[in-house]
Order: structure tokens, then C-alpha cells, then sequence
């Protein structure tokens, strides 16, 4: 048994394969990009234990994420975002960890999905799992993770087959998602059509929507498909009366310490809209909660210049869109002296 | 920290580094190896690196005194020590919510209506691997089977020696602290192969069983409902490569990573799902668990030399002892016991329904020792018995209406890999892969190892746990 040979041949041929498959993949139009992931996420939280009065907290679900421009909203606000949404989740496990783990008191925008927000109040619920198990990994993150992680941006920037994301929707190109893809017979029922990536975040989890979502009606079209797939099957009904209260009795003890709460609601179109409109229409829900809560708050139905923004995939809008609404929210806001520690000159 | 992470790429790269550096002597080389062990535990949780050094320190002065006293009562003292601080830590750490749990159901029977408060305390990774390690020294010790460590550095090397600290294998003193005393090296040759059994393993674990296997096994086993009999059985023989895969992945990483600094371990798996019969299994199965358990626990209790019935007794108590110390549930306990009964059975048969075994036969015998283990891995696997319970009837075919959670690419997938899985440890059982890779063209064998860590690569594993670590 030669071994160095061995090593020699083995060495060779992997860095031939895994540079073929780089190349491969940059060919069918893939680029280097980092994941959103729970240590993004958690690199944030850290954050939060040493606020200061320009800290300004994001909290709700992608929607917030994607169309509040947090480049904008720092250079117009004068302030420090702290980027705390969760993809496909309720914000409310998050916000109990804000009210009950820390003593921030500042500005706190929550963005209301409302099929997210009002799904269940059910800890067990998947929407308040997803972001309960963030709020978790934070608490229990280790040294190993933080290291891992730190080790692994560099490749996630320089590498386009390299994924680090949580959830089915990061991470497209790893062995696992495409095996996953190999589909024979029906056996488990239908099978859902890929969900294409459609993320472009920062390490400060400052999230655009890539500009292919723009130009590529196609592409753009494969996440709508999974839309309407995900949106056809059953889904129970929402429980408006125990997330109202839940979120209520948290914003009152978040208020009742100095914290500034304001609620947005940022914009969809397509089945959507269609779906949000007819299942939670905004009396009900949206209405009804803010009456509740006595927070300050912003609906894009209330404004014309919101009403023909550009949402892509019907549910985020596209990142010149989103840098629009981010200017322009800010405008009303301070016009309504909603925002309380604005930069002084 | 993992095997299967960036962060342990970079420490081992610094480890090998210093360890092959002359900046060093051999003592110095020895300090640095322990003290990149209490980083390795410590980059997981830095408490807990405190009950590393308890159990290193009462175990080294226990050896100590045992090396000079010769008071029988003292003696015995001092090995009560031992085991109480040892056996004192696994069981506030890993049996104490399962003792109280228990507790309160026999309390809360007469009405009592007793309700403990959960303390909610993290398990310290790999307690059960190194407290057991620290008591077959001082065991060895009382019994005078082994010489005392040199020095104290020795001792606390053995302790903690990184690549089996937190999943083993096992490693008794005499065998790993007498490596110790004279300065490891390894060749050129050991250097390479340990990398490609660090390889190796890290295939099995990241691809194979995270990879492969993972998400049938937990499809099968979370979805609450009772299943059909394909799932039932595809979700079982999924689990049964998952933790063969993980856990020799594991193993084999730890010995490739140890060869690489001169350090010998033993194996801890020899082609276990090639075994005929149970004694042959527990004979390649966790081995050095296996005759950890045998050495101070079956032979203490008898062994065979108080006849029948108490070998028979001394089995099982090994076996559910076996079953306990895997985790803190009566799954686990079942799942021993139904060990010791397979094992008992095939002593009965030896003697009453002898027969020769073939080549034909023998693999008849392997496939059926084969399916009775995965029988025993639904309890190993369930949490609970109803789980455990819904799946049993869907493999027998009392539920013919269950539910199919599976796709057919699933069941093609893991027929073919446990099906390749079998047959390679049927006609490997007698052999290594070190001797299958002497007879390999470097071309072929080269070709291999690229392809593994090319899969490693491209599986992109996000740093899963090793099932081992929660045991």
C-alpha cells in the first residue's frame, strides 16, 4: 500500500471535483452569498444586551425584514437597528423574550403578518416554533457554534455552492435538498415544487431581494408557485382572540417601562392580498389589535403611496421598492413624532 | 466540539502543529495535549470542564492510595470513593429527572399527589464515556490488574485525551497511559491513514447517517400516527444505519485522529450487522463497552462460574444495566432487556438445538440476527412506548391501513443502503478495511477517498450531534 500516492491521487481528485462542482453551479447562475440563520440572528440578540438609546428593534416576520432597508433607515433615523425577524414565524415568542429578558425601553417595530401573527398562540404552533427554537439557540449557543459559524462566513462569501441556512428555503444546493428534490410516484401525495432562494442578507441581516426576482419572471414565478402550493392545502383556523392577548399583555408591560411600540403592517399583492383580504380582513384583525394595544401604527393600505408597490413573489417587495417604502414610512412617522430617539443636530 | 466542524479543522490543524513543532519536549507536547482536550470539552460548555477535573483528581489520589495501601477495609474505602464521586455525578446528571420522575408516579399511585419541581439541568457530553474510563482505572487498581499512573499529567492525559474524551471508545488505563510515557510519533504511513480514516468516519457520520438517512428516520419516528408496514420498516432500518453510521463514524474518527499523533486506540466496531448470533454482535457492537461491561459488571456478578441460572441472571441485570446507561428512560431498559433475552435464548439453543454453521446457513443466521436487532432499535429510538408499540404492530403487519409518510425515493434509498450495508459487513466480518485497502491499486484506492471527501463537502453537514453524545 503506497499511501503517499494514495494521498497524493485523493488530494488531486478532490480539488478537481469540488472546483468543478463551484463551477457548475456559478454556471447555472448561483453566487456566493451568505444564509440567514439562527447565528445571524443570534449575533443580533447579543446585541440587544448593550443597547443604547439609538437602538432601534425590528421584530415580526420576512415581510419586515425585507422591506424595512435598514441602511436607509439608520442614515435617515440617525439610530442603530437591531434585526430581530423571523422568516415564516410570529413575532410574538420573540417579543416575550425582549419583555421578559432584557430591560430594553426603546423603539420596538413589530411587523403584523397576519397569517403569521394570528395562526395560534399555541407554543407548539410551527410559526411560534420557528422563532421560539431562535430565542432557544441564542440561549444555549456555544463557544463551537460561535467559532463554527464565524469560520463559515468566509466560505459563504467566497464559495456559491457553500449554504449555511436553517430552513428548506436557504439552502438549495447541499446533497441533502438535492436528493430531496428526486421525486418517484406519489406515494406521500404530491410533491411541492422547489423553493428557489430569493435572499440577498448581510451579516447585519440587512435582507434585499436579489434583483434576478425582478428580471427573471420565471424565477420569480417558482416561488409563487410554492405560494400557492402551501396556500392551497388546509389550514386551520386562526385564533385572533388568544394572540391579540397574548401580544397585548406583553406590549402593556413592554409600555409600562418606557418602550416605545410601534406596529407596521408592510405590504402584499396577488393571492396574498387576496387571502389576507378575505381571511383577515383588516377590521377584524388588524383594527381590532391596535385598539388593543394603544401602540402607534402604520398600515400600507392607509396610504396612497403605497398602494402600487411591487411585490414580486406577491409577498416582499423588490429591494427598489422596499427602499421607497423605508423612506417614506420614516417621513410619516416623523411627521407623527412616532420615533423617539431620533438623531438631533 | 465536533468532528464534523470547522472550528475542530482548524484545532486539530493547530494541535498537529504544535504537537509536531520542536518547540516542545515530550512533557511539554503531553501539557499542550491536555490542555487542548480541556478546550475542546470546554469550547462546549467551560463549567463543566470542573467535573472533568473532580473525577480526574479523586481518581488519581484513589489510585495513589490504592498503590500503597494494603488495609483491605481502607482499600475498599477508597474505591467507595470513587465510584460514589463517579456514579454520584451520572446519576444527578443523567438519572435524576428519571429516578424522580418514577418516584412521583409510585408516590402519586397512593394518592399522594406529589409534584417534583424539574431542575432542568444540562447533561454534560460524553459524562457516561469518561466516568466509566476513570472507574475501570481505579477498579484496576483495587483488583492490582494495573501498574499506577506515572504521573499526574499521564493520568489527566488519559482522562481526557481529546479524540475519545466525549464518545470513546473506552480505553482501559493499562492500554493508553503506558503510551504515554515514552514520546509518540507517528510515521508517515500512520499519519496518512489515520487522515483517511479521520476521512472515513467523517463520511459515515456527515453523509451517511446525517446526510442519508436522518430525515427518514425522523419522518418515520415524529409522525405520530401509526404506520403502514413499509414505513414502519424502512423508518427502523433507516435509524439502525443511522446509528451504526454515526457512532463508528465517531469511533473511526477518533482512532484515525489519535494515529495521527502516534496514539493507538482500539477498535470499538467490527462489522456488527455480519454477527451470528448476539454474543457475536456484542463481540463487534460498542466493543469496548461491551467487555466493559463484561469486565466489571457480568463477572463480578458471577459470570458463568455459579451455574445456570445465575449466568442466566447475571446476563440479564448486565444487559438492562446496559440498556440503562444509555439513556435515562425504561425504552432503554426494554431495549437491554430484550438484549439479555436474545442473548439467553441463544445460549438454550447452543445447548438444546445445536448446529453447524455454513456459509449458506450463516447467512441466513446473519440476516436474522440482523432483523432481531432492529427490532430491539424501536425502543432503542421511540420516546416512548406508544411510538415504540404503534411501530412493532406496523412491522408485523397488524396495521395494513397505516399511514404512508414515506416517498417511494425514500424506501429505494434506504433498501439500497442497508442492503449494501449488510452485505458489506457479511463479507467484511472476517476482515478490515485496513487489509481491503492493502490489496487496493493507490489509483482505486486515491479514487475512493476523493469521492468521500468530495460527498463530505457537497453534504455540507450543519454540525448534527453525535447521537453518542447524549448517552
Amino acid at each position: 500500500m503506497n499511501l503517499k500516492q494514495t494521498l497524493i491521487i485523493a488530494f488531486t481528485l478532490g480539488v478537481i471535483s469540488i472546483s468543478a462542482w463551484e463551477f457548475y453551479w456559478r454556471s447555472q447562475g448561483l453566487q456566493p452569498n451568505i444564509d440567514d440563520n439562527k447565528n445571524l440572528w443570534a449575533n443580533q440578540r447579543a446585541k440587544l444586551e448593550n443597547y443604547d438609546d439609538k437602538t432601534v428593534v425590528f421584530i415580526g416576520s420576512s415581510r419586515i425584514l425585507y422591506d424595512i432597508q435598514l441602511d436607509i433607515w439608520e442614515k435617515e433615523t440617525g439610530t442603530n437597528a437591531i434585526e430581530l425577524a423571523t422568516q415564516g414565524a410570529s413575532p410574538i415568542p420573540v417579543f416575550r423574550d425582549i419583555v421578559e429578558n432584557t430591560t430594553f425601553n426603546g423603539t420596538l417595530l413589530v411587523g403584523v403578518t397576519p397569517p403569521l401573527f394570528f395562526a395560534s398562540a399555541n407554543p407548539e404552533a410551527p410559526f411560534n416554533k420557528r422563532s421560539q427554537s431562535l430565542v432557544d439557540y441564542d440561549k444555549k449557543r456555544t463557544y463551537a457554534q460561535i467559532l463554527n459559524h464565524k469560520l463559515s462566513v468566509p466560505l459563504q462569501q467566497n464559495l456559491a455552492f457553500i449554504r449555511d441556512g436553517d430552513e428548506s428555503w436557504d439552502s438549495d444546493v447541499d446533497l441533502k435538498t438535492l436528493l430531496k428534490q428526486i421525486h418517484i410516484g406519489t406515494r406521500e401525495g404530491p410533491a411541492y415544487p422547489p423553493f428557489n432562494n430569493f435572499e440577498d442578507i448581510s451579516l447585519d441581516r440587512h435582507m434585499k431581494m436579489p434583483e434576478r426576482m425582478v428580471t427573471d419572471t420565471a424565477y420569480a414565478n417558482t416561488v409563487k408557485k410554492v405560494w400557492t402550493s402551501l396556500l392551497s392545502g388546509d389550514m386551520p383556523p386562526p385564533d385572533k382572540e388568544s394572540t391579540t392577548n397574548a401580544f397585548v399583555e406583553l406590549a402593556e408591560k413592554f409600555k409600562k417601562r418606557g418602550g416605545n411600540l410601534i406596529l407596521v403592517r408592510c405590504p402584499s399583492s396577488g393571492l396574498f392580498k387576496e387571502i389576507e383580504s378575505k381571511a383577515f380582513s383588516k377590521e377584524q384583525f388588524w383594527d381590532e389589535l391596535v385598539t388593543k394595544t394603544k401602540a402607534k401604527a402604520y398600515n400600507y393600505q392607509d396610504y396612497s403611496q403605497f398602494k402600487d408597490l411591487f411585490c414580486p413573489e406577491w409577498s416582499h417587495l423588490a429591494a427598489k421598492d422596499a427602499q421607497f417604502f423605508t423612506k417614506e414610512l420614516i417621513k410619516i412617522m416623523k411627521a407623527d413624532g412616532a420615533l423617539t430617539n431620533l438623531k438631533t443636530n | 466540539m465536533l468532528f464534523n466542524s470547522l472550528s475542530f479543522v482548524v484545532f486539530l490543524v493547530i494541535v498537529l502543529a504544535l504537537y509536531y513543532s520542536k518547540l516542545f519536549s515530550w512533557t511539554g507536547k503531553k501539557r499542550m495535549l491536555l490542555f487542548a482536550s480541556y478546550v475542546f470539552y470546554g469550547l462546549w460548555n467551560p463549567p463543566l470542564v470542573i467535573l472533568l477535573w473532580i473525577s480526574t483528581a479523586v481518581d488519581w489520589v484513589t489510585g495513589k492510595k490504592l498503590a500503597t495501601e494494603e488495609n483491605k477495609r481502607k482499600r475498599l474505602y477508597w474505591l467507595l470513593l470513587s465510584m460514589v464521586v463517579n456514579l454520584g455525578f451520572l446519576t444527578f446528571f443523567k438519572y435524576r429527572d428519571f429516578l424522580l420522575d418514577n418516584f412521583t408516579t409510585v408516590v402519586n399511585s397512593y394518592g399522594y399527589g406529589y409534584h417534583a419541581a424539574k431542575m432542568d439541568i444540562i447533561l454534560p457530553m460524553g459524562i457516561s464515556f469518561y466516568t466509566f474510563q476513570t472507574m475501570s482505572y481505579t477498579i484496576d487498581m483495587y483488583l492490582k490488574r494495573t501498574e499506577r499512573a506515572k504521573t499526574f499529567l499521564d493520568f489527566a492525559l488519559y482522562v481526557t485525551f481529546f479524540p475519545q474524551l466525549v464518545a470513546g471508545p473506552i480505553v482501559r488505563a493499562q492500554d493508553l497511559i503506558s503510551q504515554f510515557y515514552e514520546e509518540k510519533r507517528a510515521t508517515v504511513n500512520q499519519f496518512i491513514w489515520g487522515l483517511f480514516l479521520l476521512t472515513l468516519g467523517l463520511f459515515q457520520k456527515v453523509v451517511m447517517a446525517d446526510t442519508l438517512l436522518s430525515d427518514t428516520v425522523d419522518k418515520v419516528y415524529g409522525a405520530g400516527k401509526i404506520l403502514n408496514f413499509w414505513d414502519a420498516w424502512m423508518g427502523t432500518l433507516a435509524f439502525s444505519g443511522q446509528i451504526f453510521f454515526d457512532f463508528a463514524g465517531y469511533s473511526t474518527c477518533a482512532i484515525g485522529i489519535a494515529l495521527m499523533l502516534g496514539i493507538i486506540l482500539p477498535d470499538n466496531f467490527k462489522y456488527p450487522y455480519g454477527s451470528l448470533g448476539f454474543s457475536d454482535l456484542w463481540k463487534r457492537w460498542h466493543i469496548t463497552l461491551s467487555t466493559w461491561l463484561r469486565d466489571y459488571l457480568y463477572i463480578p456478578l458471577g459470570g458463568n462460574r455459579h451455574g445456570v441460572a445465575r449466568m442466566y441472571a447475571a446476563l440479564m441485570i448486565t444487559m438492562l444495566l446496559g440498556g440503562l446507561w444509555h439513556g435515562a428512560a425504561w425504552t432503554f431498559i426494554v431495549w437491554g432487556g430484550l438484549h439479555g433475552t436474545y442473548l439467553i435464548l441463544e445460549r438454550l439453543q447452543r445447548k438444546y438445538i445445536p448446529f453447524k454453521i455454513t456459509a449458506w446457513n450463516g447467512m441466513f443466521l446473519a440476516f436474522t440476527t440482523f432483523t432481531c436487532v432492529n427490532i430491539t432499535w424501536v425502543f432503542f429510538r421511540a420516546r416512548e412506548f406508544k411510538t415504540a408499540w404503534n411501530m412493532i404492530t406496523s412491522m408485523f403487519y397488524l396495521n395494513p391501513d397505516g399511514d404512508k409518510v414515506l416517498a417511494s425515493f425514500d424506501i429505494l434509498k434506504v433498501g439500497i443502503i442497508i442492503g449494501i450495508l449488510f452485505l458489506c459487513h457479511w463479507f467484511m466480518r472476517n476482515t478490515s478495511v485496513e487489509a481491503v485497502s492493502k490489496k487496493m491499486h493507490p489509483w482505486a484506492l486515491g479514487a475512493v477517498w476523493a469521492f468521500m471527501f468530495f460527498l463530505i463537502v457537497i453534504a455540507q453537514g450543519s454540525g448534527e450531534q453525535f447521537i453518542y453524545f447524549q448517552f
